[in-house]
């Protein structure tokens, strides 16, 4: 019995795909039915406006993103700060995930509030309570001149640091989460049965554990990274104009220069981006196990 | 195998060399509860123990302990004249297959049974003949490229089998490792098992809830109850001479009766139960509330000679039948007591509600204090 769901978690069950038509798919009309009108509808506009200029078929928007090194550097500049969320997430999330699925009790909801309870406050009202506690004045500043650590405030607001920090307070639950569930589903005699074979913690890790839960880590990386690509209040806010981004690129091109090709061609290389990273993502989470099957 | 192994034992016990596993006085809790009580084992070298009790007598406890996978609140233990209570699990070299197998699921059966080759670091050469020679050992040469997932339980046990011994630990340790199984591959992987062990020459320590696996398999059996050992002895000594009612009741079918001692002479007791006046061996004094065990075979249809059996009559309840012998299970005037017999031959006239005399020798009784009595 055990085994039956220790399969299950890990490794997705392949069912064989079979186009015969099936009723309880009628279930989800509704929700189909929205999201063509609400998310569909209005990316097949994007999309086709980023073709299109006042003359007609154009692809001055994409020669213009891609051709000229400032946007590029910008798309960089989203790219490096996607990547480096991701990372810090992974680092600070893994642990913390595999003390969530371990722990047992009052500990266990405790952990769980103070990891999820942020996903519950407004990422405005986070990020600005961030540049209050970074200001000059602020308590960093405060308990970093008061130890002695430097002579006197530096700047923290409207740093490359800050940014970074405020992108991992945002989105580390979503790379907890997925991480989670993988840890909670791994049978810890695998553990104690590595150990019985000789293997010291080291190599029980990058051996058992590292590769039982790729598919937590590939998730909350997908997930965290693109929509850290995407992120758009937190870089504006801790940030600003000193360090562009796609997103920033867009609502510029939208609401100030009112260059709608401009736009829509950043939105569909982000969306081309992402689009690709669950692609390959997907790809990877069912390769290993999937062959063999 | 069994036969065998009951018929072998000056052999089997001259190489058993003594203490080769020494648990000594181990005490272990979990918050307030003691599940290992001052416990103390000694294992022989290639022997093969099983520790036997329900859920909760603290087997499992025993050996993970053993294992190093969790560690004692008091004693030592000893494998081979080393001290290893403060060791880590995988400086230990004692091998574990567990109850669900708990093989890798993303490797191949190879690649699970070259897992501990590869930790400890033997040459990749080397590895690959030795899994070969594993996967022979237990007959599944031609699942070494299959993944884990794919086979069935008895297919899975033998690799978690392979996959143990194949590193060559010093002690095996099985937690329930058939429980998974249907009854009829249990009995073939039990013999199997026993099999390979006792060629390998390990030293084996099996945890088991199921008496039956025990008797079958062990040279020596640990019969566990609250986290102590009630019993350790070989499979006819627990079985014939159980050395306390709950090591009689908990190995095998027996009957009870309850009573008091009212004398007794020459290592003999007399004892007044709701059946008549039974006598047994035993040393009780007069007055003492005692328990009669005796196995439901040990008993016959009919009287027998005085002196030298137990005669008593009585009304049958129910009459089950087994094929090859049938059990009867006799009205009972007080609760606790139970008079089972089996017989191998069904007289005719018996069925529920027939009065029946039934007969067993002195010799097959054994008496114990009545639990909840004073010693308790």
């Amino acid at each position: 019995m055990t085994l039956a769901r220790d399969d299950l978690a890990v490794m997705p069950a392949a069912a064989p795909a079979r186009w015969t038509f099936d009723a309880k798919a009628l279930i989800a009309v509704p929700g189909l039915v929205f999201m063509a009108l609400a998310f569909a509808v209005p990316v097949l506009m994007l999309v086709g406006d980023s073709f299109v200029d006042r003359d007609g078929f154009s692809l001055a928007g994409y020669r213009k993103v891609l051709g000229d090194p400032y946007y590029i550097g910008i798309i960089g500049n989203s790219l490096q700060l996607a990547c480096i969320t991701t990372a810090v997430c992974l680092a600070v999330g893994y642990p913390a995930a595999w003390a969530l699925a371990r722990i047992r009790g009052a500990w266990q909801v405790i952990l769980f509030a103070l990891i999820f309870l942020p996903l519950t406050v407004s990422i405005v009202v986070k990020t600005f309570g961030l540049t209050i506690m970074m200001r000059r004045d602020g308590i960093i500043n405060f308990l970093l001149v008061n130890l002695g650590f430097i002579e006197r405030p530096m700047r923290l607001v409207f740093t490359e640091f800050s940014l970074y920090f405020g992108m991992v307070n945002v989105f580390l639950p979503f790379m907890i989460l997925p991480l989670y569930s993988v840890m909670r589903m791994l049978d810890p005699r695998l553990l104690d049965a590595s150990a019985s074979l000789g293997a010291g913690p080291v190599h029980t890790f990058l051996r058992v554990t590292l590769p039982l839960t790729m598919p937590g880590i590939i998730a909350g990386g997908t997930l965290v990274f693109s929509i850290s690509v995407a992120a758009y209040v937190t870089p504006g806010l801790l940030v600003g104009d000193r360090f562009m981004t796609m997103s920033q690129v867009m609502a510029k091109a939208y609401l100030n220069i009112r260059d709608f090709q401009l736009g829509a061609s950043m939105a569909v290389i982000m969306l081309v981006i992402s689009a690709a990273l669950i692609l390959a993502s997907s790809y990877l989470v069912r390769t290993p196990g999937g062959e063999r099957r | 195998m069994s036969q065998q192994a009951t018929a072998l034992p000056p052999a089997a016990e001259a190489q058993h060399e003594p203490g080769y596993l020494a648990v000594s006085n181990v005490t272990k809790r979990f918050g307030a509860a003691t599940v290992l009580d001052s416990l103390s084992l000694s294992v022989g070298r290639a022997e093969f123990v099983s520790l036997l009790g329900p859920s909760g007598c603290g087997k499992t406890t025993l050996l993970r302990l053993i294992a190093g996978l969790l560690a004692p609140d008091q004693g030592a233990i000893e494998v081979g004249g080393r001290d290893l209570t403060r060791v880590a699990a995988h400086r230990r070299n004692i091998g574990v297959v567990f109850q669900n197998y708990a093989l890798f699921p993303h490797l191949t059966v190879a690649e699970n049974i070259a897992y501990g080759l590869r930790a400890k670091g033997v040459p990749k050469g080397e590895q690959a003949k030795k899994v070969a020679d594993a996967l022979g050992l237990v007959r599944m040469e031609a699942f070494a490229d299959r993944a884990v997932t794919a086979l069935s339980g008895g297919q899975q046990q033998r690799i978690a089998v392979a996959r143990a011994v194949v590193v060559e630990p010093s002690l095996l340790l099985l937690d329930e490792p058939f429980s998974a199984l249907d009854r009829k591959l249990r009995e073939t992987m039990q013999i199997e098992l026993r099999h390979i062990l006792r060629n390998l020459g390990i030293t084996s320590i099996f945890v088991t809830h199921d008496q039956d696996e025990a008797l079958v398999m062990s040279d020596r059996i640990a019969v566990m109850n609250e986290g102590r050992i009630e019993h350790l002895g070989t499979p006819s000594e627990v079985y014939a001479r159980p050395k306390s009612l709950y090591t009689m009741e908990f190995v095998g079918q027996s009957s009870r009766i309850g009573g008091v001692v009212t004398g007794g002479r020459d290592g003999i007791v007399e004892i007044d139960t709701p059946f008549g006046l039974v006598r047994a061996p035993g040393h009780f004094l007069t007055g003492s509330k005692v328990v009669v065990g005796v196995r439901p075979e040990a008993i016959a249809a009919g009287e027998g000679p005085a002196g030298e059996y137990n005669t008593v009559r009585g009304t049958v309840a129910e009459v089950i039948y087994f094929g090859s012998r049938t059990l009867l299970h006799f009205r009972t005037a007080r609760e606790g007591d139970r008079l089972h017999v089996e017989l191998n031959r069904l007289p005719d006239t018996v069925a529920p509600g027939v009065e029946m005399t039934v007969r067993w020798r002195l010799d097959d009784s054994r008496v114990f204090p009545a639990p909840g009595g004073a010693d308790r």
